[in-house]
């Protein structure tokens, strides 16, 4: 990998990019678009957010200590679950548990898959490597989730009569429910798919962006974002296909009726 | 004794939609052939009972059963091959109306195959065109689907049919059709069917048995327009 070839950034010149960030505010003002509020708070969160996390990832890789690497990563595990459920406009009571659990399963064995077995990162709990690969691993499944979540609630609760219409003709509660199961499964697949498409055409990603920064070889910064893409496709099917199964085990019961009653739709 | 003959037992059952209470100490038992009226004032409970007996919704207290065995013993989803529920405003799959009509044969558990021959009959009987099973099934005018519905479950032969409101959408015409049809075909297969209606006269034509479901309203039920009617 590079040798920290990069130009080191300081505080003006965090003030200067902050100008970027004034060109929407002032379009949304000019244009009454009324999101100068949220931009402004997106900003500072931003600032806030990637600070934090730059003082923990710091203190972490300092302690150079298992569980510190595995406590992180159940908190960021945690942060993602809430956002992939939280962008739904639907939700029942239990969801974010499972969300949660979907993530921990499918973001930690594909982290420790890569991690462990094709980069050999020794010890197997490298700060360094496992925090930020694990970190694009759940940014990317969560945006598959929150589709996945998204359609699934919406099938059992907008499709219901189409699921009990089948259930009346002597459908069991799985051959019911699996058109919607499917759909969710492969509307959560399709944005990973779609930068698939597109890699290296349309977009560098971030990860090779930067490693080429650092002034890495490109070709190994290549190899290292196949496996990437390679890991997230793998995270977000495995992550969509666990929470279709809780989401369907939740919804349905032995009597094999459909509890579409426990979904809610969120206010605002 | 009774039960011994009997097609579909009801014993005790009381519903309730949306926290009210609607109706309690429904008995019925229905045997072969028989085809049973239910009438009851508007908002009283007749879907939800129906909804109740095919194990849809939960019922509050009672018991079903088909030919003396719980649905728990059979299973749920055959308890429901045999006694069907079919709803009154007709839902079609977006697909075409024969893959429609096909889709319960591919149920695990069907072992028959879809009688292509007799679906042709039926479309007869109930007046429909020929041409229909290759219509898209979301086109059709609300009183097409509702036959359909009705003809999707009829292939598939169930003992006992739990109707809500088959001629709802329907002109006279095909309403006096639905009416024949369901005379003949309970008769031939003997099999029954517990059918919601709010058309007395017309329901003669077809019941072999009218049951009232006034005597069984929860207090307070009745009148006011429950969500399912």
């Amino acid at each position: 990998m590079g040798e920290g070839h990069a130009i080191v950034l300081g505080i003006p010149d965090l003030a200067v990019a902050a100008l970027l960030v004034a060109v929407p505010g002032l379009i949304s003002f000019a244009l009454s678009l009324g999101l100068e509020k949220r931009l402004l708070w997106a900003s500072v969160r931003t600032v806030a957010q990637l600070m934090l996390i730059g003082f923990v990832l710091g203190w972490v890789f300092g302690l150079e200590a298992a569980a510190a690497v595995v406590g992180l990563g159940l908190i960021m595990t945690w942060v993602a679950g809430r956002a992939a459920v939280e962008r739904s406009s639907r939700f029942f009571k239990g969801i974010h548990h499972r969300a949660y659990a979907s993530l921990v399963v499918s973001a930690f064995v594909t982290t420790a898959m890569v991690t462990a077995v094709i980069v050999g990162v020794d010890p197997w709990y490298e700060a360094r490597y496992v925090i930020p690969i694990l970190g694009m691993v759940l940014g990317n499944s969560l945006t598959g989730l929150s589709l996945c979540v998204d359609t699934l609630l919406e099938a059992f609760s907008e499709r219901r009569r189409e699921v009990e219409m089948e259930l009346a003709l002597g459908a069991t509660k799985w051959e019911a429910a699996r058109p919607a199961l499917r759909e969710a499964v492969r509307r959560g697949m399709i944005p990973i798919i779609n930068s698939m498409m597109v890699v290296g055409l349309v977009s560098l990603p971030g990860m090779m962006t930067g490693q080429i920064i650092e002034g890495a070889d490109p070709m190994n910064a290549v190899r290292y974002q196949i496996v990437v893409m390679f890991m997230i496709a793998a995270s977000t099917s495995i992550a969509c296909i666990l929470m279709t199964l809780l989401v369907y085990r939740r919804l349905f019961n032995a009597r094999h009726q459909l509890l579409s009653h426990l979904i809610k739709k969120r206010l605002n | 004794m009774k039960s011994q003959s009997s097609l579909l037992s009801i014993q005790g059952l009381a519903v309730s939609a949306g926290g009210r209470q609607l109706l309690t100490g429904v008995d019925l038992e229905i045997a072969r052939k028989e085809r049973v009226a239910l009438f009851g004032p508007s908002g009283c409970g007749k879907t939800t009972l129906l909804r109740a007996v095919a194990g849809l919704v939960d019922a509050d207290a009672g018991t079903v059963a088909f030919g003396g065995q719980s649905p728990e013993a059979l299973g749920w989803p055959a308890f429901r091959r045999r006694v069907t529920y079919v709803e009154q405003r007709a839902m079609m799959l977006d697909a075409t109306v024969e893959e429609n009509l096909r889709r319960p044969f591919g149920y695990r558990g069907r072992e028959k195959t879809y009688p292509a021959d007799e679906a042709l009959n039926l479309f007869k009987a109930l007046l429909l065109n020929g041409g229909t099973p290759r219509k898209q099934a979301r086109n059709l005018s609300e009183g097409e689907a509702q036959r359909l519905s009705l003809i999707r479950a009829l292939l598939t032969e169930p003992c006992v049919l739990l109707l809500d409101e088959p001629t709802a959408a329907l002109d006279e015409k095909s309403a006096g059709a639905v009416g024949e049809l369901l005379v003949r075909w309970t008769d031939e297969h003997g099999a029954a069917a517990l059918v919601v209606s709010h058309d007395r006269e017309r329901a003669r034509l077809w019941s072999t048995r009218e049951f009232d479901l006034t005597p069984h309203l929860a207090q307070g039920a009745g009148n006011a327009e429950a969500s399912h009617g």
